[in-house]
């Protein structure tokens, strides 16, 4: 892990821009590093909790969306419930995915890419079709062997169905999404 | 007691088990959950990180259709559980994104259902002592490691106990069929959850870690509330057990499982043959401690 930021400007447009209401609290952060002691990808990630407000109130945005961390966060809510100022990391890193198109390495392009298809599966089933979103998953990603061999069990112990569900409400779905995305919010 | 019930994708599929002891549990104990009619997906960890219009527009969907049932909303699920909980927060506190959430959905939500958690309507509207009442087969000292995860009580404004840092809860109502749970300290930590396809690797990681300690902790068996934590530390045990090298064998039950057994359902209606990890071994020791 870089244990230094290289700074040569403040740009506080960029902390401003992803929190215009101060609703996240990322000013108030302490640097206790409580959040970063606590995380749950503390062992993986590249930019811990603290360092990690700390450098959008910097303005550091090439290096956050070039960075593993905003993938690797498993939206565990162990640092804001944890943090005596109540700063909502989650909250930011999820802003922090919605600006960045791709994950900077193949590894960790996979969650972004688990995540996407999905948001898929629900914009067009009204729900989580198992099999086919883990289908879809491995064509992307070409990780095509890993946990093939669970699936005759998961099928027999009705753990994983076949057929795609067919929720009534699955149109109500799709408008939501075409909704959002038409207010110019979803990718 | 009637309650509108939100299953959740994951309930009727990899979590079928939860359901249907789920369903089974409340028939014993005199709740009946009403499944919400037309009920979709609360959006799940995917929606929020992509914008929080959709994750909480997703989800008030579903709380829009609750609220014209009644004013309660059971969910067993810990992530649907989570969302519906935040999405409420979310158009309760800031009258603008309420606007936005209804454009989105069609109709006007203000957050007025509450979503509540189902072992809080066992702790809460049941009570322990009804509970302890109604057990027909002990648990009998059955040492089981309570395990609660992220979303049941974090962020803290959404817990369903009022101590985040050790919650209690499910201690105490499997404490009331007779079993016995372990003090440990991984209770609150996160098993990886939905990395569970993308990042395999940090799940068994932190499976290997919560189930040692579960294990060293004295524990013959792990109790949750969540399908993910369930399938992580249940369906990935043998590869965590390879990598690990080590024998761990810990039967992970839905905590309705577990007090399905003590109202005497049968293994059937709780849905005990679709648990990867064999739970007989710890069954047979519960029995005849009887």
């Amino acid at each position: 892990m870089n244990n230094t930021a290289q700074i040569k400007a403040i740009n506080r447009d960029f902390a401003a821009g992803l929190d215009p209401e101060g609703k996240l609290r990322l000013s108030t952060c302490l640097q206790c590093g409580k959040c970063s002691s606590g995380c749950t990808m503390r062992l993986e990630t590249d930019i811990l909790p603290h360092r990690l407000n700390r450098m959008v109130l910097f303005g550091m945005e090439k290096d956050l969306l070039a960075s593993k961390a905003i993938w690797m966060c498993v939206s565990c809510q162990t640092c804001v419930s944890r943090c005596p100022m109540k700063v909502d990391t989650p909250a930011l890193i999820d802003k922090l995915r919605a600006l960045a198109p791709k994950a900077p390495d193949q590894e960790t392009d996979r969650i972004r890419i688990f995540n996407r298809e999905m948001l898929k599966s629900i914009r067009r089933f009204g729900c989580v079709y198992e099999l086919g979103l883990i289908g879809k998953y491995k064509m992307r990603t070409l990780d095509l062997f890993g946990d093939l061999a669970k699936l005759p069990m998961m099928l027999r112990k009705g753990k994983l169905k076949l057929l795609p569900p067919k929720r009534n409400g699955r149109k109500a779905v799709a408008a939501i999404f075409k909704r959002v995305r038409n207010a110019g919010r979803v990718k | 007691m009637n309650y509108s019930f939100f299953p959740g994708c994951s309930l009727e599929a990899t979590a079928r088990d939860f359901l249907v002891s789920t369903v089974a549990v409340a028939e014993a104990l005199g709740v009946r959950l009403q499944p919400l009619p037309d009920w979709t997906c609360c959006g799940s960890t995917p929606a929020h990180a992509s914008d929080g219009l959709l994750a909480v527009a997703l989800a008030a969907r579903n709380l829009a259709i609750a609220e014209q049932l009644g004013p309660d909303l059971v969910v067993c699920c810990s992530s649907c559980y989570s969302r519906l909980a935040a999405a409420n927060q979310a158009v309760a506190s800031d009258a603008e994104f309420r606007g936005s959430v209804a454009e989105a959905i069609g109709r006007d939500y203000n957050g007025g259902v509450r979503v509540r958690h189902l072992l809080q309507v066992l702790w809460e509207d049941i009570g322990l002592e009804e509970i302890s009442d109604s057990i027909v087969k002990s648990l009998n000292g059955l040492k089981v490691a309570c395990y609660y995860g992220c979303l049941l009580t974090r962020p803290k404004e959404q817990s369903i106990v009022s101590d985040p840092e050790d919650p209690r809860i499910m201690e105490e109502i499997l404490s009331a069929a007779g079993a016995e749970p372990v003090e440990w300290p991984y209770k609150t930590d996160c098993c990886g959850a939905s990395f569970s396809i993308s990042r395999t690797s940090t799940v068994e990681r932190l499976g290997a870690q919560i189930l040692r300690m579960a294990k060293r902790s004295g524990a013959d068996c792990i109790a949750v509330a969540c399908p993910l934590c369930q399938s992580n530390l249940d369906l990935r045990q043998a590869d965590i057990e390879k990598s690990a090298v080590e024998r761990l064998g810990i039967p992970v039950f839905y905590f309705t499982q577990l007090l399905g057994i003590a109202l005497g359902l049968s293994r059937e209606a709780l849905g005990i043959d679709r648990l990867v990890v064999d739970p007989r071994k710890v069954l047979r020791k519960s029995a005849s401690a009887s």
